[in-house]
């Protein structure tokens, strides 16, 4: 099987710690189920990822260098 | 005006509504079918009682003793002889019968699995997802069971026969019972007969009553018949369709527990599932049906106070009959009839039931109707109503016009009113408008006295009612040249087709505008309608003129470059002046110049025959701002370069000033400023106008001849690619055309010989445009960009090429061949609409059809592309719609869910940002320096700011300790 988390076109997936999860719900000022969803069973997803938990996607962008964008996990 | 301040809404919910509501509210009970009476009254406790409120003017409402227009209406009730079923709940009420239980109603979920629903649903809605999902889930897992898991009830299956019947299936003992005992008892294939002793041993049933059983005198019960079943491999029931009557459903419902409907996502606060079968229908007030009275003195009553008088009707045949204890036949046919009309009542469009008409056949127009579709309430009504204050007519152009500017006819003007508010400062002007009256042109309609009272200018009172115009009054006065109107053209495609243009008041009929807004409009005057509307308070003047005007406007958010520019006649005539740098005399320059802002000429570029000259790549730098630096290829294919806001080389086309990203326009609006980048508009578009006429231009047939000899090569070049063909199909008809990797051999044949009669285009396209000079006009525009291309010209004087239906050589017609002209199976050019001839010498038929059969597929795949394309805008417009750029720079939906963390995931307008794939979007340095450049009054100033401090040299030794001092910072 591919993995397509290794795929250029693919961007980075990280799993948010704790921490770094409240600061960006205060830093909106949003509750967790604000946030865009991705599906739990996305081939970009890593293998530990599960439903509840926030993922940090950066992109590269012609514009800004980094985008930056949080999913929430559902299933 | 309304008597009543403005209310606030707290709070909307929706739910099922409880029929003990209805009769609260309502004014009256309906009980007679019948209207008015002789004296043309209202009959009370009829369908007009008066108590529902008033429709004729100067009648007071007995409800609530207002008039009409102030009086909404009050609510009456019909109580209905029999429950029915609320149509537009059918499909929630077979959900509700399939999964609780037929004998106590409950839920046929266990509790772990209702908890575990509700927990779903909770997450769900915290989701916002749809809770339909979760629900359906809940019902499929309820009607897995056979079994009812509280009182262990066997369950049967629910059949939904639409709109409103449901029945029950059971599987009851067949009628047949004993026969088909006796046929599978006989002697079979692979089995010995069974003889009733056998039977009876196995089944374990007294002998004597197997005789019975098999004599049809007793119906064995339940347990026996499943052991006869089982010992005799057979099945002895059948369907039983058991109908469920409302009042059936209704006890059914009220025994639902409330806990097991909150499983089903619905609020037992509010709504309970008995509420879904009618027993009470609320009538609507006679404000929301109001009746006509024609010419002729008669009444006409609305479709919905027909309807409801059917339904009263029926509703009290019922109860006589019921009353008068009529079969149960009759009373279940009364009680359907009862159902049809309360449910076309709601819905008259429901398939399966044959809509109610009227008398002439027309079918009613019921409550569903109107709220549904473009017409109905939301989207006609709500979303989109009609507006004062707009006006529509057809355009023509009017080069003389800023592109900010529109023609607006004085008809219009007079009509359209701008409200002015009178205050010292304005006096004089504003009776100056009253004076004028209402027929004279900058007049005033209307004026509102400082009490508030309206009156109207006339052209008897206008003198008079001058004079008495004072501060504190309004005036009502007629458009004038430079207010701000929104002017529009649909399709409303993107947010250019809405503009704020300055009026100039003009006479004639028809809207003018300068010919360069036609793209952001995609209009032309071929008969084209657009829209005004005059603004009624200044803020909405403040901001069209900030955020609409046409300038505003001029780069375009799609692709981020101007989307204003020169067009057609003016690319060509900047072609003209720039191409080959042709020389102006004094007159010649100055009159080129007559219409823009240079009133002087620069320095002459030289002189010839002892006069001086000008060249057009001079005059052109005369609109460019002074300190213009710019470097580009052109559409021309030159390199174009400005160098200090002179053209130093190339030619002006369509990439340098053209609409839709020529590179002029486009920097001079990013780089300066939009009203700069407006005024080299307009000034290129008025000197492109003198040149054009400066040089003439026209096209004609003649300048798309060629001379005899070309055409002879011309020929010979499609001779020869006839011979090709020729030969390619021999090749195929011998059987040695080698196939293409990935297809077959016809599809080889069809593909090269598209690629001969295609290189042979080209070849006769190449051989005539080289007998075209550089002057022809058909050239000029296709090489400036203005109009036209090469393959357009090719086509003209060449050859007009092969047609195709759905990408193919034209296959279709006769069998096995295209027209009955050829023979069948001929694969040649000609046969399969390959046309030869040019435009210019004409189509032979068969090849006039041929084009035409072509140039149809283009006009259906145009008009299917409108439909598809409107459609499709119109739910991304809807999906959209509600997304709103905070101001903390997120992307939000009403519902506060995050859409994009940055608007467009970089926080940067389109518009702001350089669209060039290999140039950065954002040029940071620059920004910089400029910002440096404004900031700080000189060089100096900037390096302190930037840290290169230079020591002070000239400092007595007594300033340390404040030398000292500054350091410390």
């Amino acid at each position: 099987m591919v993995d397509v988390s290794n795929h250029t076109l693919v961007p980075d997936h990280n799993l948010l710690e704790e921490g770094e999860l409240e600061e960006v719900l205060e830093e909106y000022n949003i509750q967790k189920t604000d946030l865009p969803k991705i599906k739990r069973t996305d081939p970009a997803l890593t293998k530990e990822a599960e439903v509840g938990d926030v993922v940090k996607i950066v992109r590269d962008s012609r514009t800004t260098d980094e985008a930056v964008v949080y999913r929430l996990v559902v299933e | 005006m309304s008597q009543q301040a403005p209310q606030e809404i707290g709070q909307l919910s929706f739910g099922l509504m409880d029929p003990e509501e209805y009769r609260e509210m309502s004014a009256t009970k309906i009980i007679t079918a019948d209207t008015y009476d002789d004296d043309g009254f209202p009959i009370d406790m009829g369908l007009m009682d008066p108590r529902l409120g008033v429709i004729d003017p100067g009648l007071e409402c007995k409800t609530c003793g207002k008039h009409s227009g102030s009086c909404n209406g009050h609510f009456g009730h019909i109580e209905l002889a029999a429950p029915v079923i609320h149509v537009g709940f059918a499909k929630l009420i077979r959900r509700l019968l399939r999964g609780t239980c037929r004998e106590c109603a409950k839920l046929c979920l266990t509790e772990d699995e209702k908890r575990e629903f509700i927990d779903n649903l909770d997450r769900t809605r915290a989701l916002g997802q749809d809770l339909n999902d979760v629900t359906k889930s809940a019902i499929r897992q309820a009607r897995k069971k056979d079994r009812c898991p509280h009182c262990s009830e066997p369950q049967y299956d629910i059949q939904h026969e639409k709109p409103t019947t449901y029945y029950e299936v059971q599987q009851v003992l067949s009628s047949e019972y004993s026969d088909m005992i006796a046929e599978a008892m006989e002697p079979g294939e692979d089995s010995e007969r069974v003889t009733p002793t056998e039977l009876a041993e196995e089944t374990g049933i007294d002998a004597g009553r197997i005789q019975e059983i098999l004599s049809g005198e007793f119906r064995p019960r339940e347990e026996d018949r499943k052991a006869i079943e089982s010992a005799l491999d057979v099945d002895l029931t059948e369907e039983d369709m058991n109908k469920l009557m409302p009042s059936d459903i209704r006890d059914w419902f009220e025994a639902i527990p409330d806990e097991d409907i909150e499983v089903l996502g619905i609020n037992s606060d509010r709504s309970r599932p008995e509420w879904m079968i009618l027993t009470v229908l609320p009538v609507p007030p006679v404000t929301a049906r109001p009746s006509i009275t024609l010419d002729n003195g008669q009444r006409s009553e609305d479709d919905l106070t027909h309807k409801l008088v059917d339904i009263i009707r029926i509703n009290q045949r019922f109860m006589e009959n019921r009353e008068a204890g009529a079969p149960q036949l009759i009373i279940e046919d009364l009680w359907e009839l009862l159902q049809y009309h309360v449910t076309t009542f709601m819905d008259n469009e429901i398939s399966g039931t044959p809509p109610a008409r009227h008398r002439s056949g027309r079918p009613l127009k019921t409550l569903s109707q109107r709220l549904k579709g473009k017409e109905g309430r939301f989207r006609g009504s709500l979303s989109g109503k009609r507006v004062n204050f707009s006006a529509r007519t057809v355009i023509s152009p009017d080069p003389t016009l800023s592109l900010n500017e529109v023609g607006v006819p004085d008809r219009v003007a007079k009509e359209m009113t701008q409200t002015m508010n009178v205050n010292e400062r304005n006096l004089d002007e504003a009776r100056r408008y009253v004076s004028n009256g209402p027929e004279a042109h900058p007049g005033a309609n209307y004026v509102r006295r400082a009490d508030g009272r309206r009156l109207k200018v006339t052209e008897k009172n206008c003198e008079e009612l001058a004079e008495k115009v004072e501060p504190g009054w309004e005036v009502s006065r007629h458009l004038i040249d430079g207010d701000i109107v929104i002017f529009n053209r649909q399709p409303s495609l993107h947010r250019m087709s809405i503009m704020a243009h300055e009026v100039v008041v003009m006479p004639y009929k028809t809207f003018r505008l300068n010919t360069v807004v036609c793209p952001p409009y995609n209009a032309d005057f071929d008969g084209d309608e657009m829209n005004m509307h005059a603004l009624q308070n200044e803020e909405a003047r403040a901001e069209a003129r900030v955020l609409m005007r046409v300038q505003e406007q001029m780069l375009s958010p799609r692709f981020g470059e101007n989307i204003l520019g020169a067009i057609q006649d003016h690319v060509t005539a900047t072609y003209l002046l720039t191409n080959e740098n042709p020389h102006f005399n004094e007159t010649q320059a100055l009159d080129l110049l007559r219409a823009t802002s240079i009133d002087e000429l620069p320095d002459a570029d030289g002189t010839e025959d002892g006069a001086e000259y000008w060249t057009g790549r001079t005059v052109f730098s005369e609109l460019l701002p002074e300190d213009l630096n710019l470097e580009f290829m052109s559409s021309a294919g030159d390199n174009v370069l400005i160098e200090n806001g002179e053209l130093v080389e190339g030619t002006i086309d369509e990439d340098a000033v053209g609409a839709f990203g020529g590179e002029v326009v486009d920097t001079i609006a990013k780089q300066y400023s939009r009203t700069r980048g407006r005024i080299f508009i307009n000034e290129v578009s008025s000197v492109a106008v003198r040149t054009i006429m400066h040089f003439g231009f026209s096209i004609s047939i003649d300048d798309e001849s060629i001379p005899p000899a070309a055409q002879a090569q011309v020929d010979e070049a499609i001779e020869e690619a006839n011979e090709r063909v020729e030969e390619l199909i021999d090749t195929y008809e011998a059987g040695e055309l080698e196939s293409l990797p990935g297809r077959t051999i016809d599809e080889t044949l069809e593909m090269k010989i598209m690629q001969t009669l295609g290189q042979a285009r080209d070849s006769a396209g190449d051989i005539a445009e080289d007998s075209f000079d550089d002057d022809n006009p058909a050239v000029v525009m296709a090489e400036s960009g203005a109009r036209g291309s090469m393959l357009n010209l090719t086509q003209m004087a060449g050859c007009v090429g092969q047609q195709a239906v759905r990408g193919e050589r034209i296959n279709r017609g006769y069998e096995n061949r295209t027209l009955s002209h050829f023979e069948e199976n001929d694969l040649s050019a000609d046969a399969h609409g390959f046309v030869e001839h040019s435009y210019r010498e004409g189509l032979n038929p068969k090849e006039f059809f041929f084009h035409a059969m072509g140039g149809r597929e283009g006009l259906v795949d145009t008009a299917v592309r409108t439909s598809k394309s409107g459609y499709l805008q119109r739910r991304l417009i809807n999906a959209l719609s509600e997304l709103e750029t905070q101001y903390d720079g997120t992307v939000r939906d009403t519902s506060d869910t995050v859409v994009q963390f940055e608007f467009g995931e970089d926080g940067t307008s389109p518009v702001e940002v350089s669209s060039s794939e290999d140039e950065a979007a954002v040029d940071v340095e620059e920004i910089a320096d400029r910002v440096m450049e404004s900031e700080f009054a000189d060089e100096n100033e900037k390096d302190e700011f930037l840290g290169e401090t230079r020591e002070p040299t000239n400092l007595s030794e007594h300033a340390d300790d404040w030398w000292l001092a500054q350091s410390d910072d």
